[in-house]
Parts: C-alpha cells; sequence; structure tokens
C-alpha cells in the first residue's frame, strides 16, 4: 500500500495526530484526575486508562476541537467508573442561598478583623485544601471552572449537566470554601480584631 | 458557623450581592453587566465586595500552577499506548 504523499495534510496518521493534539494534554488530564481522586497513584491510574480510551476512540474525535475537554468528558467517565458506585449527587435547587452565605461570610469577615484575610501569606494552601477536602459534586465543578478555566457550558458537557447545575454547584462550592477560610482564620488568629490592643 | 446578618440594602447594592459571581463569571446580558458595573464604579461597599470575590476566584484560580504528570507516568501512559499499537 502506497503511503499517500508527506506534505498533505490528511497524510497525517491518526497517530501523529494523537501525539500533537491528545498528548500535551497530560499535565491538564493528571491534575484533573489528582483533583478527583485525591490520591496521586489512583490518578496515574485514571490517567493511564484516560489515554488508552482516547487513542481506541480517537476516531469519534472532531480535529481542531477542544482536546481538553474532550479528554476530561474520558476522564471524568473513567474515575466515576473506577468508584464502586457514584456517590448520590445533590443538585440545587437554590443557587441565591449560596450567593447570599457567601455575603454572609465576609460580613462576618469583616466584623471579625478578617477583611484582609486573602492578602495573608498561608492563604493559599488554606484554599487549596478547602477545595480539595470539598465534597462531590461541588468539587469538580470547583475544579473545571475555578482552576482549570472551563466556561460553565464546557464543565456541563464534561460532567453532564445542565448549566444551571454547575452554576448552583460552583456556587455552593465557593461558599463552603470561603467559610472555611473563615474558620481557617478564625482557628489561626490570623488577624487580630484590634492591632492596637497589642501595643 | 454562626455567621453575621446582612443589613438591610438598597436594591442596586443587593443585586450585587446576589448577582456578583454571574457578573464576575461573565453570565449576566450586557445590559445587566453594565448596570451593576455601573453601580460597583460608584459604590465603595459593592466595590470591595466585588474585588473580595474576585480576589478570591483569582486565588482559587492561582491553585492550577501545580505539578503535572511525573516522568514516570508519561512514560507509562506511552508504554500502554505503545502496546495498543500507538507509533508515537
Ligand atoms: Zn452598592
Amino acid at each position: 500500500m502506497t503511503p499517500p504523499p508527506a506534505d498533505h495534510p490528511s497524510s497525517q496518521s491518526p497517530d501523529a495526530a494523537f501525539e500533537r493534539e491528545a498528548l500535551p494534554w497530560l499535565d491538564d488530564v493528571y491534575r484533573f484526575a489528582l483533583s478527583l481522586t485525591r490520591d496521586a497513584s489512583d490518578a496515574d491510574d485514571v490517567v493511564q486508562e484516560t489515554f488508552l480510551r482516547a487513542y481506541r476512540s480517537w476516531h469519534t474525535y472532531t480535529p481542531g476541537s477542544d482536546c481538553r475537554r474532550w479528554l476530561f468528558t474520558i476522564c471524568r467517565n473513567v474515575f466515576l467508573r473506577s468508584l464502586e458506585r457514584e456517590r448520590p449527587t445533590v443538585d440545587l435547587e437554590d443557587a441565591e442561598r449560596d450567593v447570599v452565605g457567601a455575603g454572609r461570610v465576609y460580613v462576618t469577615m469583616l466584623q471579625e478583623g478578617y477583611g484582609d484575610l486573602l492578602s495573608q501569606v498561608d492563604v493559599l494552601p488554606a484554599i487549596e485544601r478547602a477545595v480539595h477536602e470539598l465534597p462531590e459534586p461541588f468539587r469538580s465543578a470547583m475544579i473545571l471552572v475555578d482552576i482549570e478555566d472551563q466556561p460553565y457550558e464546557a464543565a456541563a458537557e464534561i460532567l453532564g449537566v445542565p448549566i444551571g447545575t454547575i452554576r448552583s454547584r460552583l456556587f455552593r462550592g465557593r461558599r463552603l470554601v470561603q467559610e472555611r477560610l473563615l474558620a481557617h482564620a478564625q482557628d489561626a488568629g490570623l488577624a487580630r480584631r484590634n492591632p492596637k490592643e497589642n501595643e | 458557623m454562626s455567621l453575621a446578618q446582612i443589613p438591610p440594602l438598597p436594591p442596586e447594592c443587593l443585586e450585587v450581592l446576589n448577582h456578583v459571581w454571574d457578573y464576575l463569571d461573565g453570565q449576566l446580558n450586557d445590559e445587566t453587566t453594565e448596570r451593576l458595573r455601573a453601580h460597583i464604579a460608584e459604590c465603595r461597599q459593592c466595590f470591595e465586595y466585588k474585588t473580595f470575590q474576585e480576589n478570591f476566584c483569582d486565588a482559587v484560580h492561582s491553585l492550577a500552577e501545580r505539578p503535572g504528570a511525573s516522568p514516570g507516568l508519561r512514560a507509562r501512559v506511552l508504554d500502554s499506548l505503545r502496546h495498543e499499537g500507538f507509533a508515537g
């Protein structure tokens, strides 16, 4: 069988296309898998299985479309199948309650003297811990939208839920993380109610 | 956790409270976005709240700068793909 001329785009072998379009997302898929499994060794297994499945179904990928999104969808499915059973998911009707809840967290921070909490040096590890301890399905929504920078509609597609569900899960996740930050600040005594008191 | 109650707010501030994340995430229509933008520009309290939520989302986003797959995993993935016939 004669191979097509090497300079023609259609001559790109599927393997070359896979190497060019899919493999560069290995780090992103790993981070996503790690955020789902919260265990490095489990994440490695999920990533290996994700790329294997991606390779086997490479013919279903539309060239030039968002390959990272496509891989994330496979990764999410691999992760779900790896669970004995999927945890029951909670769909919240009322995202407004979480928005207002976050407002109350903020007002409490101001009243207790933690207004500059986000500029404290150790806040990032606290945020990271809070995000990783979030229960599903809120964690996946926050990781996709806030950390991996996916638009709502991409996150909805990856998780197989309506956009409104992404919004409510995201808002619940953000509120819970902010509550954890407030608790962290209170525990650590990060701020003094009245700094002058100590002078 | 006991949280402070939010004091009664004028309707413009209430709209910012209820939609600050929709606003930051670009989920509102042009008219509503413009109304919130205009109010935030002139209301210090709403500006500070919007800034807090913006800084929070930026901080969460900065967690993306985390290490990726280990060389061992990279080799393992390539190995399993080659086993499957991958020629890369
Ligand atoms: Zn206002």
